[in-house]
């Protein structure tokens, strides 16, 4: 469903723009009670059994959109409590990022293979045939499935010549590539988070907006109106997310208007991240880092860490071009609080680590930041177009689709080391992630720059865009293409860095 | 082939409230022209002034041929594209 907009999108960016409104307007937070009557409105359910449930639902997504735990149907949680406790300029929420929203949850069938009725009862019925375990049969002229005794191998549905028979597969369970979806005690989804790798894709594909993610936006709008300064680093793919006025000029502009003192692009951390990873691949690899993995996707190098330990140390150690931006910017800026705005719900996670709560205070993504935009009454063609800074090249500023890690990777080697043979395989999708990760650890992609993407199509598709990918892939390649400097090795960035990195070996 | 003008407004409520889905979906039937029959080409136009106020209440705002419709969907848009276009036809 990604790109389309549906009912499920309509209220997720409602509830995000309320609770923006709320921050902005501060008072009394207890009104937050009156928000689901807004978001839906009237007394005849649109899309449930009950109207007091369809609000029972938007209340739980409120409060995940504060920041605070999801309940459950047997306890009394008032949509405000702790809201008031949670008004305050600080990253407040803590894991499980992901979460169903039990209640709201249909309990889809897992996985399952249904005859539909384009079943003809054929004479020749070769879905009996073809069945391992004598699942189906023919009965009052035809086929049967036995649900005891399939073993969901889906030969019957591949030899049926009407194509009466599919495969049903619960969209949140489609849509993990790590298999971290379960069932509860009544049937319902519940994340194994164990193995989640909070991509964010079950949250964009559940049709009855069970699964949402926690937010920061109720603190970062705290934050921005208590006069701190804050500065935002935006991520590659913002290009063309926010509307056919907002240019790149204007999306930063328009941040300024909320209250931002700076605005840095992502692409100038990716650079210096391409730059680190070419000598890498170029001097780096042995017999224990065989091949190099890109380490930009934090879902793809938890599914690493999680899937193929063996792997993880080939995982890049470069900053991700999150943290590098974010520690140029506390540099530059050291009294400033910095903002992550991103595609991607898994950043929220990567900003909770250790090593990294220092430099990033806040991570929220584009959905999120219009719902903010909206709320603060900001329009796109009322900003000024800002000049291009040229901070970042055409090698950092293709970070947001798939394959363009590994491409500014390899402009730099090709420019750099002509003579270097350069080979790159690369994934995007979890599934197919877990299956280059499977090549590799058999010993097949030895001498590789690996990248992987938790999201099909890389960033651009990540769980909080707005935009279709394609449309969004083709918008993010236009303004890498119109960067003055073509590779990582022109940003104004690297001899800096290069600088302050041989100044602490030595 | 005359042309349908449908404006669509793409102010920041309006976008959150899916403006560029509708956009798309009118655009898209340009594609299927001959299997609808049509005798008008959809003119989609990307705009920020179909109501100069802010209207958070009426987004999305698509206006077809001078006609307004507020809290537009794409399912809404679509029809009523097809109905002038098949209008014009029947009339001739």
């Amino acid at each position: 469903m990604k790109g389309i907009y549906t009912p499920v999108t309509q209220i997720r960016r409602r509830v995000f723009e309320e609770i923006a409104r709320l921050a902005f307007e501060g008072g009394d937070y207890h009104r937050i009670e009156e928000l689901p009557y807004r978001i839906i409105p009237g007394e005849v359910a649109n899309y449930r059994d009950s109207v007091f449930k369809e609000r029972a639902i938007v209340g739980e997504r409120l409060r995940l959109a504060c920041g605070l735990d999801v309940s459950t149907a047997d306890e009394h949680v008032p949509v405000s409590s702790g809201v008031t406790e949670a008004a305050i300029g600080e990253m407040v929420y803590r894991p499980p990022l992901i979460n169903v929203i039990p209640f709201a949850c249909e309990a889809c069938p897992t996985e399952q293979f249904y005859v539909t009725d384009n079943c003809r009862g054929c004479l020749a019925h070769p879905c009996v045939s073809v069945c391992p375990v004598q699942a189906v049969s023919l009965r009052k002229g035809r086929s049967v499935i036995d649900r005891e005794k399939c073993i969901r191998c889906g030969r019957c549905r591949d030899v049926c010549p009407y194509q009466a028979i599919v495969r049903f597969e619960r969209p949140c369970a489609a849509s993990c590539g790590v298999d971290a979806i379960e069932s509860d005690y009544l049937g319902r989804a519940r994340i194994n988070q164990e193995k989640c790798v909070a991509c964010g894709q079950c949250l964009i594909h559940c049709p009855f907006a069970a699964i949402a993610d926690k937010s920061q936006i109720f603190q970062l709008v705290h934050a921005l109106c208590g006069g701190e300064k804050i500065i935002a680093e935006i991520a590659p793919s913002f290009v063309g997310q926010f509307g056919p006025f907002a240019s790149p000029g204007r999306v930063k502009s328009a941040l300024k208007k909320l209250g931002f003192s700076e605005v840095y692009e992502v692409a100038v951390g990716a650079d210096l991240g391409a730059l680190a990873e070419a000598e890498h691949y170029a001097h780096g690899l042995d017999d224990t880092h065989a091949q190099m993995l890109t380490s930009c996707c934090p879902s793809w190098s938890v599914t690493v860490k999680k899937f193929f330990p063996e792997l993880a140390p080939c995982i890049s150690t470069e900053l991700t071009p999150m943290v590098a931006t974010a520690r140029l910017i506390k540099k530059e800026h050291p009294d400033a609080r910095c903002v992550f705005i991103g595609p991607c719900a898994a950043k929220k996670l990567e900003a909770l680590r250790r090593s990294v709560r220092s430099d990033v205070d806040f991570v929220i993504t584009y959905e999120e930041l219009m719902g903010i935009f909206a709320a603060k009454e900001i329009e796109f063609s009322e900003c000024g177009d800002l000049p291009d800074s040229d901070e970042a090249t055409a090698g950092g500023r293709g970070y947001g689709t798939a394959g363009g890690v590994a491409g500014a990777i390899e402009a730099v080697l090709r420019e750099k080391y002509p003579e270097k043979e350069v080979r790159i395989d690369r994934a995007e999708g979890l599934r197919d992630c877990r299956k280059l990760l499977a090549l590799t650890r058999a010993g097949r992609r030895k001498g590789y720059i690996l990248e992987g993407m938790a999201c099909p199509g890389g960033c651009v598709g990540g769980a909080g865009t707005l935009e279709p990918i394609a449309k969004a892939a083709s918008a993010v390649k236009k303004f890498a293409e119109k960067s003055r400097e073509p590779n990582a090795l022109g940003s104004p960035f690297a001899e800096e860095n290069r600088k302050r990195k041989s100044g602490r070996a030595e | 082939m005359k042309k349908l003008t449908v404006e669509v407004c793409v102010c920041t409520s309006c976008m959150l409230e899916g403006a560029m889905h509708i956009a798309e979906a009118a655009e898209s039937l340009k594609k299927l022209r001959t299997h609808l029959r049509m005798t008008l080409q959809p003119d989609i136009v990307l705009s920020s002034g179909i109501e100069k106020n802010r209207h958070p209440e009426q987004a999305p705002l698509v206006r077809i041929n001078g006609e307004l419709m507020k809290c537009a969907h794409s399912e809404e848009v679509m029809e009523k594209i097809l109905e002038l276009s098949t209008k014009k036809k029947s009339g001739k």
